[in-house]
């Protein structure tokens, strides 16, 4: 008798069981199991750096951040954290995300040995690239650059370096020795600095011609104006301008009532710097407002952020878009603006209608008024002919343009990701194949399904963000958030479910006891009749059932597993398996009959040190 | 107020005990509910779930497998009343009632105490119904009677509330002799006697074997002494138990038994902890040989249990009561219990085979009783044989259950009962469980089935793991993997294999052991 019975495939959403995947799917498990990870521009490996700070490793941490969003200190204090929006917890939990920003910022409030710059990747290749702009986007292509082995000269308009980290962001939110320190890993890395060095179109040519490659990261620096009847303009402050002053110290104090327009995040900052000028923070007679046409939720601020603008005595006026200005005397008495009430449907240029209130004009008195609605790239620097794109390597080959230049204002995560990857087309460019690609390194960890934490961890309040009082913050400059504590910490970093653990389900070795439904903390292990894989095997949907008989597949359906390991210790057949997963830089190596071998280039360096330390 | 986070590595089943192993059954009456911690507590009443929803088991513990008459009539009685009548034998020789009410789990409790029978203990994180080889009393084999141990050591580690919070169940059982028909080897803790027979001047004691066990991964337990005097047996039970509570897991509930300390200590190390807990104690270990105590005789028999009708040391016949499936009827329970005090010793036995015995029946009664038994439906011969089919409840009643393994008994019943296999009647025994716990224990069975479901190319179908070769000393190695309907065709494969290849009277097991699985696999693939 044949009892070999036919049987629907065992699905498996790795593409080997152990070592590294080099598979499309296994990028798309990746991506899918470690939410945060895929949220992240520049594809910071989140669980992993917060399991080392849970366990007291902050050097190890910050070298994960520093390798892969190169500011940690910076976008720990900054970041726009769409990670956290994709966080896994705030799926189930009404805690709120993992603070994986402000854990980021912890752990390199608390490193004992100073971060040093990361090792180059590639043999000195004797190349040359020119990288215009020093703001995070410049300054991230230029490490990257760097790494590859290329010899990089990095020119700056200013006489500083960090773009609008240092003359954008106020340092009571981001202060400046945390940036410079930063920069400093980049720098030493040996990259030749020229700062001083205002870039025009005919500079642009000359670098073309002298360099194997230039990359322009000038960021957005020319303002949008604002079309105001009854004003020239000279009474506007572009709100640009303003950050700049005020960060470089020159913006003394101010008297009379400020209106800024605006809702990004130069809008925000002004507003909270003309406050600490006016010292209108403390109660000073003066009024400080932010005028924007659409509400809150539409603002770069959240929502958090707004409160402290209000408790900074800032007035928050929404809703309303500016008609005309009454200048008297020379100087400015007021703005008059219109109200607006939200259109029902449609968007105007991806954000939401909204609809003028005929008849609803009013009159806000004031003496300043900073313009902060957008800035927009300088192109003229682009060669005769050549126009962005949206691609990073221009019509000219040679010349590749990145960060907010290309994007339009972004943020700082979003122009450290296009740093890296334009350092990788400019690296393919020049040397004619890619040298570096990333793919999963997957290990079986066989230990009962701890992942190093246990599920009371998940079930922790996550700790609020001490602020410094309002009183400390009218006084000079100093950083308004504090920093989480010891304790804090330890909290805030054990909640994290440690996604970067795959749980799955051998279906040859599965007898369907479900045993495992019965423990499990969510509806994460379901009975399945169909299971649907897309065109790479990653699994998109399933049917769902109650018969037995029905039950093709007993399937964890990861999206809402929170890795408590209760099914593995629970299976009597072992079908569980829990494996860890890394995104993994690796470079390839041809072998004598010409097949591609990917390694771990972490591997390789270790591999390089080591052999240093022999000789 | 931020979570306790003091003892991380634990189960919450840990948290659950720790607050308390009481319970108020009569307020959970007046409630109607039972809560979850209370449904885990409710175990060390002998207590659990049933598949039913709304009903609840209870686990009448019989140490040593020995119910009075009155007991016995008493059980049928609370059975009839509370569990639609019926009763299940286990393989640790109790008495499950099923189809309970929350509301009657109190009364139930009251009305076996008026006979001394409790559910205490039946079920949970403690010392488990302690076993005996059923024929103890009046084995011819046996060294000596080892009941009165299996009953001492019950009373003993029950009343130790020290022992009331052990990281999971913890089972022992004593044997009469070599032969071991209570299962040592797959118990926490399997005493068996040796030496000091009757009449002759060597010592007696037991060979202590330790960290046995079935479920998911089996295990075959360990010596932990060749030879430890019989009076200071009980203590050393007690020294073990407290090996078992100290050094358990009680983070991974399965990983969490004894047999898995023995596992990751190595076995010297528990002696070392069991001569300390001992030492601790004040019981001296004088005596104690830990390697190669060789008993003056030494021989026991291979299947004793195979012997129908056994004469006893008495001289009077023991006569047992196949009862299929281990259920049976309280007016059936009773019957027995009536038999048992017109012609046997007033007691009624259960067996680990999940069928009743009783003893001391005078030989020319014996056929009589026999008629008796056959009367009410309950068979007299087959025992420990191919028709001694033990299945579990399966899906039946058991909640954990994967299959219906009384579905598979009577598909085997047939199959096993031709006239072909007369001759190998003796040589092999079928267990089927319906999940990896291995309530049957498939596989130290010749042929063991372990319930599951075979994927399909869409749904799944009811099957069972195969095992051959298992004895109550060796486990029996995977076979294959069979849909339920499957089962009877590959029996009747290997068994006709087992007929054309066995050597003069050797059993499935030996002849497995001796050939090789091969020939037995080609003969079903073919
Ligand atoms: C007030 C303000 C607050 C912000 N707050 C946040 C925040 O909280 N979080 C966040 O993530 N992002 C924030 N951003 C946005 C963020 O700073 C930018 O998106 C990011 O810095 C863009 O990086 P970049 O390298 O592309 O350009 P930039 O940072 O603008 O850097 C461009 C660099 O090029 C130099 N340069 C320009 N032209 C020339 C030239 N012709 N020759 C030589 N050098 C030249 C400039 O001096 C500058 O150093 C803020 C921006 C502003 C203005
Ligand atoms: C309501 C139904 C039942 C439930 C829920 C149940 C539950 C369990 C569980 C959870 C185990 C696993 C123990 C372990 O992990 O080691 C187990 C083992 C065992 N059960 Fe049951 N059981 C049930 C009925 C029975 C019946 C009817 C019998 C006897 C006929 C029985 C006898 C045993 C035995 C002998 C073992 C021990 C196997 C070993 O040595 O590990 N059980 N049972
Ligand atoms: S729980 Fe941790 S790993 Fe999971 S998504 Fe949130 S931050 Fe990322
Ligand atoms: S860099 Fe920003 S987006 Fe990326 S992980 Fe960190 S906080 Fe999140
Ligand atoms: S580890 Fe298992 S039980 Fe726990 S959440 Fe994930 S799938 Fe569910
Ligand atoms: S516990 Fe294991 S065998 Fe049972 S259904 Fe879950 S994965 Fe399958
Ligand atoms: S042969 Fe079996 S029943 Fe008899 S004494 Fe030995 S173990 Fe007990």
């Amino acid at each position: 008798m044949n009892y070999q019975y036919r049987k629907a495939p065992n699905p498996t959403e790795f593409s080997v069981f152990t070592g590294l995947g080099t598979a499309a799917l296994d990028l798309k498990t990746l991506a899918r199991d470690v939410p945060c990870q895929a949220a992240c521009p520049a594809k910071t490996d989140v669980p992993a750096y917060i399991a080392l700070i849970s366990r007291g490793e902050n050097e190890a941490a910050y070298r994960v951040n520093q390798e892969d969003n190169v500011f940690p200190g910076v976008l720990g204090r900054v970041c726009t954290k769409p990670c956290e929006a994709a966080c896994r917890y705030a799926w189930t939990n009404a805690e709120g995300p993992v603070q994986i920003c402000h854990l980021k910022r912890s752990a390199a409030d608390r490193l004992k040995t100073p971060p040093t710059p990361l090792p180059p990747w590639f043999q000195e290749t004797g190349r040359r690239v020119a990288v215009v702009g020093g703001g995070p986007a410049g300054l991230t292509a230029a490490r990257e650059l760097r790494r590859y082995g290329h010899r990089v000269t990095l020119f700056e308009r200013e006489d500083h370096l960090g773009g609008m980290m240092v003359d954008g962001i106020p340092s009571f939110r981001l202060p400046l020795p945390t940036i410079e320190q930063e920069i400093k890993l980049i720098t030493d890395s040996g990259i030749d600095v020229r700062l001083g060095s205002d870039v025009d179109r005919s500079g642009l040519a000359k670098l073309l011609e002298s360099y194997d490659a230039v990359c322009v990261a000038t960021g957005t620096m020319k303002a949008k104006s604002l079309d105001l009847p009854g004003i020239d303009g000279a009474e506007v402050i572009p709100g640009l301008r303003f950050m700049k002053q005020y960060n470089a110290g020159v913006v003394k104090s101010m008297k009379g009532d400020v209106v800024v327009i605006g809702g990004g995040f130069t809008a925000v900052d002004c507003a909270r710097s003309c406050a600490r000028a006016a010292r209108r923070i403390v109660g000073a007679d003066d009024r400080v407002t932010i005028a924007y046409r659409r509400t809150e939720h539409h603002m770069a601020a959240e929502m958090d952020e707004l409160e402290e603008i209000r408790l900074e005595n800032i007035d928050v006026r929404t809703l309303v878009t500016p008609v005309k200005a009454k200048v008297e005397n020379g100087s400015l008495r007021s703005v008059v603006f219109q109200r607006n009430v939200m259109g029902d449907d449609g968007s105007d240029a991806g954000k939401p209608r909204i609809v003028p209130i005929p008849g609803s004009e009013f009159e806000l008195p004031c003496s300043h008024l900073i313009v902060a609605i957008g800035q927009d790239a300088e192109t003229e620097i682009l060669p005769e002919g050549i126009a962005l794109a949206d691609r990073q390597q221009t019509a000219e080959p040679k010349l590749f343009v990145t960060g907010d230049f290309l994007t339009g204002s972004l943020d700082v995560i979003h122009a450290v990701a296009d740093g890296k990857s334009v350092a990788d087309e400019i690296d393919r460019f020049l040397v004619g194949e890619v040298r570096k690609k990333f793919h999963v390194s997957i290990e079986l960890i066989d230990n009962d399904g701890e992942t190093g934490r246990f599920r009371d961890h998940d079930l922790q309040e996550a700790p609020a963000m001490p602020l410094r009082s309002i009183v400390e913050r009218a006084v000079g400059n100093a950083e308004v958030e504090k920093g989480l504590s010891d304790e804090a910490t330890r909290v805030a970093s054990s909640r994290c479910y440690l996604c970067n653990h795959k749980f799955e389900i051998n279906q040859d070795s599965c007898i369907h006891c479900d045993w495992c439904i019965d423990v499990a903390p969510r509806d994460c292990i379901k009975k399945v009749s169909r299971l649907f894989v897309d065109e790479v095997g990653s699994p998109r949907e399933y049917v769902q059932t109650d018969v037995a008989a029905e039950a093709t597949y007993i399937y964890i359906d990861s999206d809402n597993c929170i890795r408590c390991g209760k099914c593995l210790r629970v299976c009597p057949t072992g079908a569980i398996t829990m494996r860890k997963m890394e995104r993994t830089a690796c470079c390839s190596t041809k072998n004598a009959a010409g097949e591609v071998r990917w390694e771990r280039l972490t591997a390789r360096l270790d591999e390089r040190k080591a052999a240093r330390g022999r000789t | 107020m931020q979570r306790r986070l003091q003892f991380l590595r634990r189960s919450e089943d840990e948290d659950i005990k720790d607050a308390g192993l009481v319970l108020d059954f009569d307020e959970m009456a007046r409630k109607g509910v039972m809560s979850k911690e209370e449904k885990n507590v409710a175990k060390w009443y002998g207590i659990y779930a049933s598949r039913q929803p709304g009903n609840h088991m209870a686990r009448i513990v019989i140490p040593g497998g020995v119910l009075t008459s009155t007991q016995a009539r008493n059980i049928a009685k609370v059975s009839e009343k509370f569990a639609m009548g019926k009763l299940n034998i286990t393989t640790r020789t109790s008495i499950q009632l099923h189809w309970l009410k929350l509301g009657s789990l109190a009364d139930i409790m009251r009305a076996l105490a008026d006979e001394g029978s409790t559910t205490r203990h039946g079920c949970g994180d403690v010392t488990r119904n302690v076993t005996a080889c059923p024929l103890a009393e009046t084995c011819r084999y046996r060294r000596f009677n080892v009941l009165p141990f299996a009953q001492r050591t019950a009373r003993r580690l029950g009343d130790s509330h020290d022992l009331d919070n052990l990281p999971r169940k913890f089972k022992i059982s004593y044997s009469g002799c070599g032969a071991g028909c209570a299962q040592p080897f797959i118990n926490c803790v399997g005493a068996i006697a040796v030496g000091g027979r009757e009449g002759s001047e060597e010592p007696r004691g037991f060979k202590v074997v330790i960290g046995g066990g079935m479920g998911a991964t089996p295990f075959i337990a360990k010596e932990l002494f060749s030879f430890v005097p019989a009076e200071r047996m009980v203590d050393l039970t007690r020294a073990i138990a407290l090996l078992f509570r100290d050094h358990g897991d009680r983070f991974n509930r399965s990983k969490a038994r004894l047999k898995y300390v023995v596992e990751r200590y190595g076995i010297e190390r528990c002696r070392e902890i069991v001569i300390e807990n001992l030492r601790a104690e004040g019981v001296s270990t004088e005596g104690f040989v830990v390697e190669g105590f060789r008993e003056a005789d030494a021989s026991y028999p291979d299947r004793p249990l195979a012997e129908e009708d056994t004469v006893g040391t008495d001289g009077s016949v023991t006569l047992r009561i196949m009862v299929p499936k281990g259920e049976m009827g309280h007016r059936q329970l009773k019957r027995v219990a009536e038999l048992s005090e017109i012609y046997g010793d007033q007691r009624v036995r259960t067996t680990n085979r999940q069928n009743l015995e009783l003893h001391g029946i005078p030989k020319e009664n014996a056929e009589e009783v026999k008629r008796e038994i056959r009367k009410i439906g309950l068979g007299t011969t087959g025992f420990y044989g191919l028709r001694d089919i033990v299945p579990c409840v399966g899906t039946t009643y058991c909640p954990k259950a994967v299959s219906e393994t009384r579905a598979l008994y009577d598909l085997l019943q047939p199959l096993v009962a031709q006239p072909k296999y007369a001759g190998i009647e003796k040589a092999a025994v079928i267990n089927i469980t319906g999940c990896p716990n291995s309530c049957s224990p498939y596989r130290i069975a010749d042929i063991g089935f372990r319930g599951s479901r075979i994927r399909e190319e869409l749904g799944s179908t009811e099957g069972y793991e195969v095992t051959l070769g298992g004895t109550p000393e060796r486990l029996g190695e995977v076979f294959g993997e069979f849909k339920r309907d499957d089962c009877p065709g590959v029996v009747e494969k290997i068994l006709d294999t087992f007929i054309a290849l066995r050597s003069e009277a050797e059993s499935l097991s030996d002849c497995v052991l001796r050939v090789g699985a091969e020939p037995f696999k080609k003969a079903v693939y073919e």
